[in-house]
């Protein structure tokens, strides 16, 4: 044992020498004490029924104080607990599947990442709300939103505020330039050469386009984009077979991978994500940008921007014979099946997805409603002006494939197109069958 | 009587000490490993409760050999294990056999070989990813200056990628290999070196005839604690690359997190949780049975 005694003596001697063995002790005992669970304390007051929200850290909080103080303000009866997740959406969704795992009736309401209804359905975490949320009310959501909460004909979720892909442009080179924005794919990468072949005669190197290609879920938001807008898909509509090996889905891959990416914009996107890809466009360095509807607001704050004032917004364009196409993002508010407090947790719901609750929230924290209604509301337009225009674009927004088991088809998409548009000698054929056969596999499960 | 009650009370406290040990061991180290073997004869889809938690035996084990993927990942981690570590140790003997001479300073030295080692593997590969990135990353602008016009996506290329990840890894871990190394360094008498000085062995022969066998004990703990180390890979990878571009960079550890957090299949995902488990213990064996023993013999 003689080596293995000298090399901890010598660890000990030469590189923790002032410890001594009472701080060592203390270190253990600090480490032990991190196991001790924490003591709960229960409180329980009888009158007034109490509901546990489960929420992210929002972006602004302040609202979110103001809107739970009106509702215990107008409903008495009723308290509010509001249990703060994480913000990324993937460690939420871990945290809040826990619990209702583990059926704990300590979660009444939640909100769902626009791509988790079918999922919550399935296994049954979610709890129907047709009987409450009847077709005539239905009638004054967004169509998109409403279809990405449905499983099986049934409604689990209302939705609360909306995210879509749009595209964002250099209005001051477009007019530079005499261009209007494009409508077509074929027409972004015609202005965007244009444009960056003409500003290279003044030594400027700013690229064409920017976007989200890192192997991740943006990934598959962006070419689910590309796909679609070619008359493709990924899931067939009718018979729920994999279409990625059919023609309009391998051209549109084949535009990415030569058009887009190594042509009009840099390889490095292919590492990018949203805050990598907005930073390019908001130091000036690209034409175009493909981003969600907080981009707006990013690029054309002065602090941060240094092209405010000059950032154009339009739907994202589409090829020859198709109709454009955004992917669909945005949160809902389910109520758990496991509740003990429905009526109260729906009371709740219907207050927080209200005509007033949703103007309140898109002029104080600048998300873009559910309601139609908003969207030709005085007050909103008046001081976000671009709304009118991305209404059109919210009415285009397209869910992601539907099924309980979205994540695993996700990450198979993920794989996929990151190999189709990262390798070029790949062979999109071949990989498309591939990948169609594991989407297989997986929707196999679920009969 | 005495004598046995003596005995006695040095069993008893032998027992004492020893049990707490044994607890943690079993509540965080066999615990965990029996119950991933468990839930792996099983398949469990969170998304999917109508199916309930069904015992399919080694039906897992099966598909996990025949998933393409699940293969690419091991291949790739073997080849990550392979690379780093042949990079750590070299490195790791090359810092140890400076850090042991006298010099002014070497204090400084050896604490400053320290500090890789000491900054926590996420802040280090985050790190990396911005000396890698395509716009403002320091290897860019090392290499060629203000001509933005050359510059590289280092991450976009599956290739470098890959050599990315080794790149942060063995300058993460090398000076770990270093301090084995030099406490090897530590315990040859330098009466050695003088004795073979005056038989007129040149430095070269000084260092294979010498050093080399000398250390060889502080080299193979050296080799085996990276080697299982590098084969549970797993932080540098979720933080530079997510497994991309093109999958290049995706290791048998992080295939099995994705299975687990993201997609809900606790069954399968731990299928791979064992399989890591079964190759490191594996190496581990291989490695106490045939270097162990002997560098436990020589030495007692």
């Amino acid at each position: 044992m003689h080596t293995a005694s000298v090399l901890a003596s010598f660890f000990m001697k030469h590189f923790f020498p002032v410890l001594k063995t009472s701080t060592k002790f203390f270190f253990v005992l600090i480490v032990f004490m991190m196991f001790l669970p924490a003591g709960c304390a229960k409180k329980g007051d009888n009158d007034t029924a109490k509901i546990r929200f489960v929420t992210w850290k929002p972006n602004q909080p302040a609202v979110w104080d103001e809107i739970i103080d009106i509702f215990e303000t107008e409903h008495p009866g009723i308290r509010v607990v509001r249990e703060t997740g994480p913000h990324s959406s993937t460690a939420f969704h871990d945290l809040l599947t826990q619990k209702l795992k583990n059926k704990s009736s300590d979660v009444d309401v939640f909100f769902m990442d626009v791509i988790w209804p079918s999922e919550f359905a399935a296994a049954g975490w979610a709890m129907p709300l047709d009987d409450l949320f009847p077709d005539n009310e239905q009638q004054k959501f967004l169509k998109g939103p409403l279809l990405a909460n449905t499983y099986d004909d049934k409604i689990y979720g209302i939705p609360l505020f909306i995210d879509s892909g749009m595209l964002f442009y250099r209005k001051d080179l477009l007019e530079k330039y005499g261009l209007n924005p494009p409508e077509t794919w074929e027409d972004l990468v015609h202005i965007a050469q244009q444009i960056v072949s003409g500003e290279a005669k003044y030594g400027s190197d700013i690229n064409g386009f920017s976007g989200q290609f890192k192997q991740y879920e943006g990934l598959v938001c962006n070419m689910l984009e590309y796909i679609l807008s070619n008359n493709g898909y990924i899931l067939n509509p009718n018979s729920g077979e994999p279409g990625l090996s059919e023609q309009p889905a391998i051209e549109a891959m084949g535009f990415v991978r030569n058009k887009i990416i190594r042509n009009i914009a840099p390889e490095g996107v292919l590492t990018y994500e949203e805050p990598e890809s907005i930073a390019l466009f908001i130091q000036g360095k690209a034409v175009f940008h493909r981003n969600w509807p907080y981009a707006w607001e990013v690029s054309n704050n002065p602090q941060r921007s240094k092209i405010a004032g000059n950032v154009g917004i339009t739907k994202l364009p589409h090829f020859k014979g198709g109709k454009s196409h955004a992917t669909l993002g945005g949160w809902q508010l389910g109520i758990s099946n496991y509740s003990q407090n429905k009526d109260a947790a729906w009371t709740f719901v219907q207050f927080l997805t209200s005509e007033r609750i949703q103007k309140l929230l898109t002029l104080k924290a600048g998300l873009a409603p559910t309601r139609k209604v908003l969207y030709g509301d005085a007050d909103i337009l008046d001081k976000y002006p671009q709304f009118s225009e991305m209404k059109n674009v919210f009415l285009t927004a397209y869910p992601r494939p539907r099924s309980p088991l979205y994540p695993s088809i996700s990450n198979i998409l993920q794989r996929f197109f990151s190999k189709v548009i990262s390798d070029p000698d790949s062979r999109i054929e071949d990989e498309a069958r591939m990948a169609s056969l594991e989407i297989k596999k997986v929707l196999s499960l679920i009969q | 009587m005495a004598r046995v009650s003596f005995l006695f009370k040095e069993r008893l406290f032998a027992v004492t000490l020893i049990v707490p040990c044994f607890l943690f061991v079993s509540v965080f180290a066999f615990y965990p490993i029996l119950y991933s073997f468990y839930l792996s004869l099983h398949r469990i889809i969170l998304s999917l409760p109508g199916l309930e938690q069904l015992f399919i035996g080694l039906e897992n084990y099966e598909q996990l050999l025949n998933d393409p993927f699940a293969m690419q990942s091991l291949i790739n981690t073997i080849i990550f294990v392979f690379v780093s570590t042949f990079f750590e140790i070299l490195f790791g003997l090359a810092i140890a056999l400076v850090i042991n001479r006298y010099f002014r300073g070497r204090g400084i030295v050896r604490a400053a070989v320290l500090i890789p080692w000491a900054i926590p593997t996420v802040v280090a590969s985050q790190m990396w990813r911005f000396i890698f990135n395509d716009n403002y990353g320091l290897l860019n602008f090392s290499l060629f200056g203000a001509d933005t016009a050359l510059y590289r996506a280092w991450l976009a290329d599956p290739l470098f990628a890959f050599a990315a990840i080794v790149i942060a890894d063995v300058w993460k871990t090398s000076s770990f290999s270093a301090l084995i190394i030099l406490a090897g360094l530590q315990i040859i008498p330098d009466e050695i070196y003088e004795a073979a000085k005056i038989d007129g062995a040149n430095a070269w022969q000084r260092f294979i005839k010498i050093t080399l066998p000398l250390i060889k004990p502080a080299l193979l703990v050296a080799l085996l604690f990276r080697t299982m180390d590098a084969f549970r890979v797993f932080d540098v990878v979720f933080v530079m690359t997510q497994g991309g571009p093109a999958d290049s960079t995706n290791v048998l550890q992080f295939y099995g997190y994705k299975k687990i957090f993201a997609e809900g299949l606790m069954g399968y995902g731990s299928t791979i949780s064992v399989l890591v488990f079964l190759i490191t213990f594996i190496i581990s064996l291989v490695y106490i049975r045939t270097i162990g023993t002997r560098l436990f013999q020589e030495s007692s």
